[in-house]
This record gives structure tokens, C-alpha cells and sequence, in this order.
């Protein structure tokens, strides 16, 4: 058995008995709680929130999810630590951030399935929260409160990255402009 | 790795003993308890149709467990009214004699009539010398497994003056039965026990007092299944989901989320459309033969058939049309609502009534409620209904086209998934 064939192995036993060895609701809550998107909810809705995430434990090497994927879930950190990479024209993976305990990813998956931009490497042991789209959309259609507030922050957080992307455009492009200058 | 060898040995052996053990033990459960099978598909496909209708209620600010009582009730509403239905046509002693003598006389006066013939030993026309010594073996046939024996004339004609509590036999089916004592045929021995061994209604309904209840017993202590699995199916908040994506690996989690999600409505969409479309198709028979002149029950239980028999494709409306035309072949005093068909024409009354069902099912209720639902070639329909048949009688036969709908779902999605992840070619 090779190291992938064994790393999968122990993450689908893991995973299956999950149920027998799962922690406290309590902490998965707090865990939520500390989610920007999630942070308007009520304690109710956070438990209606909490009743579609999937618990996923992946081993050091694992890809969450890789480049050109169609995105169907976010993936929030419990603990652990992952890399988001993306291949350059030489085919090396470029280090893009370094996410770790309370951070999400994915989340422009709950918006439609449109490929995944990058890759989510797992560098240590990590334990997440999945949420997937069809089930949050769902949950968001009988609720519709809970909808508006979920999907309003998430337009927030969308921004938010956007305008992060784009300051670091310009502070690249004035480098840029420097480099020629020079 | 973290964990030490030993460790990670002893955990695989146990988590595989584990697994082993369950499997072993769900299918010993599965095989002795197999007569609870049917109750359980049902009751699954009761929730998977009303789920929208849950979702409905939720929607308008029902709370959950009042949603699925309203549901439960309206269920058990329907069940009761068609069971108590089927219990009042399930015929008593008297009954049962009173339709075998219906049966014989009308089989016999409809044999005569085509084969324009007085009585057996006349002679019949152009069809008589084409088929007549082929079908004349046979219809005596029948008639020996339908006419009364010596006890049962007697019984019946206890009946005619009122007997056991029951009101006496109407003056129609007393002449019919004399017109069948005049018939050349006479019981030997052994096709006497045939008759009485081979009659269905005897062997399911030995005594008329106690088999009603025997019945509703035995159908009790299986069918008690069916509104858990419903019950508890509606209450499941995704647990069940959750539990078998668990069982993925994390290479496949997203895919198999996905998967999940579109067989799920492919399917619901598919056992919705046609629960809808067979029930259109069985009110409009129904309303159509009580516009021909039936009787509410006679007109109520054909519509039943035909609509569960529309779930089979070819062969569905051939059943709905047999039973029609079964009906009308015996029955007697017609009024029909529509003027213009008389009441010696009950045979195309149905017809009508069948064909029209048909084109509207073909040309308004499959294009509204079934969209471009998952169209089989015919060569696997046929195969598919046999092969159903075969393997589990009118069950079978039932569930066969449903059954190879989901299972095509499932690969196809699965397949368009596996690529879509990049994890086949």
C-alpha cells in the first residue's frame, strides 16, 4: 500500500466512525459562531445551520479540493492548517494564503458550481466543517430570514476579497511600473 | 504518519471486523424479513412524493411535527376510504355465488351471440366452423370451474327467500341461474374437484364471516411498517444523508454530494411525475365511466387499476382496458349519462372512455407533469416488465420501469460526475 492509498484509507475510516468519536456539538457551534458570514444568525438559526455541515478529517498531503473542480461546498477550519496554491506557466504550485483554526474557503461555491480557481492543500492533520450549496440553498428557501442574512453577508465577504485583489493589483502594477522606471 | 503501526493495524482489523459483522447481520435481516420489503418501498416512495408538500406547509410557518401529522392523516384518510372500499367489494357467500352465476350466464350468452347459436347443439355461423372446435373445449372449460354443485345449489337456494341475515337473491340473477341449470354440462368427478380446488375466491376467501378480518389482520402485521418508514423518513433531517457521505472518501466527498443532490431530484421529480400522472389518468377513467353509466364502486375500483396500472408502460392501459371490459361484459343495467350510448354497448363505453384517457395522458398530463423525464427505449421496457414479472410477479412488473429510471439516474450522474471531478477520463 502506498502512502496516498494509505492516507485515504485512514481518512475514510476516520470519517466513518466519526459519529462513534464526534466532540461536542458545543464546539462545532463556536465554531460557526466565528464565521463572518454566519456572524448576524441567531443561536436558533446557527443550530439549523449546524444540523448540513459534514465534519471531514483530512491527513497531511490531502487536496480538499483542486483547480478546475466544480465548487460544491465551503469548507471551514476547525483546526489544522491549509494551503491555497495555483500551478504558474512552469507547473510549480505558486503559495497563494495560508489558511488555519476559524478560517473558511470555497465560499464563491455557494453561490454556483463554477470551477474551482485554485487548489486547498492540506499541510497538517485538519479537522473542517463542510457546508454544501444545495442543502444551504434549500434551508435558505424555508427560511427566509436566515437566507437574506447569510447571503448579505456573504456579498460583504465577496466584496471585501475583491477589494483586497484588486489594492494588491495596484501595489503590483506600481512595482511593476518601478521595476521599468529603474 | 502519526500514528504508530501497531496502533494503526489493530484499528483497521477492528473498523473491518466491524463492518463485516453489520454487513453480515443486514443481510440475514434482510432475507428473513424480506415479506417487509414491499411495505417499506412504499412507504418511502409515500414520503419522497409528499416531501414537497412538506416543505410547503414549512414554508407557510407550520411547525414540522404538525406538518407531518397533517400529512399522516391525510394519508390514512385515503387509505381508509379506498381499504373500506375494497373491503365492501370483496364479496360475502352470497355474493360470491350471485357473480358466478352473473359470470357463467353472460360468458355463455356473449359466446352464443357471436357465434350467432341458439344453444350448443344448433348450428353457428362462419366463426363457429373457423374457431369453433378450438373455443368451445375452452368455454366449457370455464364453465365447469364457474357452475354450482349440488351444495352450493342448495345453499343458493336457501339464499333466494333470504338466508344467514342477507336480503333474497334479485329475480334477474334467479333466471340466469335457471338459464345455466339448462345448460348441456354436467360436473364429473374429478373436474368437480378441480373447480372447487382451482377457484381463487375459494382459496383466498374460505368463510365469509371471518375472512374479512383474517384479511385485514394479515395485511396489519406487515403493512404496520409502512407509515414508520414514512413517518420517520419525513422526520430525518438529513441524517440519513449525512451518514452514507460519511462513508465517502474526502477524493470523492464533493462529487458524491452532488450525485446525491441531482439523483435525489431526478428522482423525486420522476416518482412525482408519474404518481401525478397515474392519478390523472385513473380520475378520468373513472369520472368517464360514471358518465357511461357504471356504478360509483365499479367505476371507482377500475379507475384505481387503470391509474396503478399506467405505471407500466404498454401494458398498463391493456390492464385498465381488461378490467373495463371485463366489467362491462358482466354487468347489467347500464344508464348512461351520455344519451347516445346505449345501454347494450357497455364494451364501447370503455373503449371510449379508455382511449380518451389515453390521449390525454399522452397529449396533455406525461408533456405537463413529466416533462423530458428519463424516456426508455421500448426493447428495455418490454425486457424490463417481463423480467419484473418474472423475478417478482405484479410487483415486479410495477416497479421494474421505476426501478431501471433510478438505477439509469444514478450511473449516468455518477458517471457525469466521476468526469466532471476529473477522477475518470
Amino acid at each position: 500500500m502506498n502512502e496516498e492509498q494509505s492516507t485515504t484509507v485512514d481518512t475514510i475510516w476516520s470519517n466513518v466512525f466519526s459519529h462513534f468519536t464526534k466532540e461536542s456539538e458545543e464546539t462545532k457551534f463556536d465554531v460557526l459562531k466565528r464565521i463572518p458570514i454566519l456572524k448576524d444568525l441567531s443561536k436558533r438559526e446557527l443550530k439549523e445551520i449546524l444540523k448540513i455541515t459534514y465534519e471531514r478529517n483530512f491527513e497531511s498531503g490531502e487536496y480538499i479540493f483542486q483547480t478546475g473542480q466544480p465548487g460544491a461546498s465551503m469548507f471551514i477550519i476547525e483546526q489544522g492548517e491549509v494551503v491555497i496554491v495555483k500551478k504558474n506557466e512552469k507547473d510549480e504550485n505558486v503559495e497563494l494564503a495560508r489558511l488555519k483554526s476559524n478560517d473558511f474557503l470555497g465560499e464563491l461555491a455557494l453561490l454556483d458550481n463554477s470551477p474551482r480557481s485554485a487548489s486547498a492543500y492540506v499541510e497538517k492533520p485538519t479537522k473542517t466543517l463542510a457546508i454544501f450549496r444545495d442543502d444551504l440553498l434549500k434551508l435558505l428557501e424555508n427560511n427566509p430570514d436566515l437566507g437574506r442574512k447569510v447571503m448579505h453577508r456573504l456579498a460583504i465577504t465577496i466584496g471585501y476579497r475583491l477589494k483586497a485583489t484588486n489594492d494588491l493589483l495596484l501595489k503590483k502594477e506600481k512595482e511593476i511600473n518601478k521595476s521599468n522606471n529603474a | 504518519m502519526p500514528k504508530s503501526s501497531e496502533r494503526l493495524i489493530r484499528s483497521r482489523v477492528f473498523y473491518s471486523l466491524t463492518i463485516i459483522i453489520i454487513s453480515a447481520v443486514a443481510l440475514y435481516l434482510l432475507l428473513a424479513l424480506r415479506s417487509l420489503i414491499v411495505p417499506t418501498i412504499i412507504g418511502m416512495l409515500a414520503a419522497y412524493i409528499s416531501s414537497p408538500l412538506l416543505t410547503y406547509q414549512r414554508r407557510k410557518g407550520i411547525p414540522k411535527s404538525i406538518a407531518i401529522l397533517i400529512l399522516l392523516g391525510a394519508f390514512g384518510f385515503i387509505i381508509f376510504v379506498i381499504g373500506k372500499q375494497i373491503v365492501n367489494i370483496v364479496p360475502n357467500e352470497k355474493e360470491k355465488l350471485e357473480l358466478r352465476i352473473q359470470v357463467q350466464y353472460k360468458l355463455n350468452e356473449i359466446y352464443l351471440d357471436y357465434m350467432d347459436m341458439t344453444d350448443y347443439d344448433s348450428e353457428g355461423n362462419f366463426l363457429y366452423d373457423l374457431i369453433g372446435n378450438e373455443t368451445t373445449p375452452f368455454v366449457k372449460t370455464v364453465n365447469m370451474f364457474l357452475m354450482l354443485d349440488d351444495k352450493e345449489k342448495e345453499l343458493f337456494k336457501k339464499y333466494t327467500t333470504g338466508y344467514n341475515n342477507q336480503p333474497p337473491v334479485n329475480e334477474r340473477i334467479i333466471e340466469y341461474h335457471n338459464v345455466n341449470k339448462t345448460l348441456p354440462f354436467t360436473l364429473t368427478k374429478d373436474l368437480k374437484k378441480d373447480a372447487n380446488s382451482n377457484s381463487i375466491t375459494d382459496e383466498i376467501i374460505p368463510e365469509p364471516s371471518d375472512s374479512k378480518l383474517a384479511l385485514i389482520i394479515n395485511a396489519i402485521s406487515t403493512w404496520i411498517v409502512m407509515p414508520f418508514v414514512f413517518i420517520f423518513l419525513l422526520i430525518d433531517d438529513g441524517q440519513i444523508k449525512k451518514y452514507i457521505i460519511n462513508l465517502v472518501p474526502n477524493k470523492y466527498f464533493e462529487m458524491a454530494l452532488t450525485t446525491f443532490e441531482n439523483v435525489d431530484k431526478a428522482v423525486g421529480n420522476y416518482l412525482r411525475g408519474t404518481f401525478t400522472q397515474c392519478s390523472l389518468v385513473g380520475i378520468t377513467i373513472f369520472l368517464g365511466l360514471l358518465l357511461v353509466g357504471f356504478d360509483f364502486e365499479a367505476a371507482a375500483l377500475i379507475g384505481i387499476v387503470a391509474g396503478i396500472a399506467n405505471a407500466i408502460p404498454f401494458l398498463g392501459p391493456v390492464i385498465g382496458l381488461g378490467a373495463g371490459i371485463l366489467y362491462a361484459l358482466i354487468v347489467d343495467g347500464i344508464d348512461p349519462i351520455i344519451p347516445y350510448i346505449l345501454p347494450s354497448n357497455p364494451v364501447i363505453g370503455v373503449l371510449i372512455v379508455v382511449a380518451i384517457a389515453q390521449a390525454m395522458d399522452n397529449a396533455v398530463f406525461q408533456p405537463l407533469v413529466l416533462g423530458k423525464a428519463v424516456n426508455l427505449h421500448p426493447l428495455v421496457v418490454i425486457f424490463g416488465v417481463t423480467g419484473g414479472s418474472i423475478l417478482f410477479g405484479f410487483i415486479g412488473m410495477l416497479f421494474a420501469i421505476p426501478a431501471i429510471v433510478i438505477f439509469n439516474v444514478i450511473t449516468s450522474t455518477i458517471f457525469k460526475q466521476l468526469k466532471a471531478y476529473y477522477l475518470i477520463y
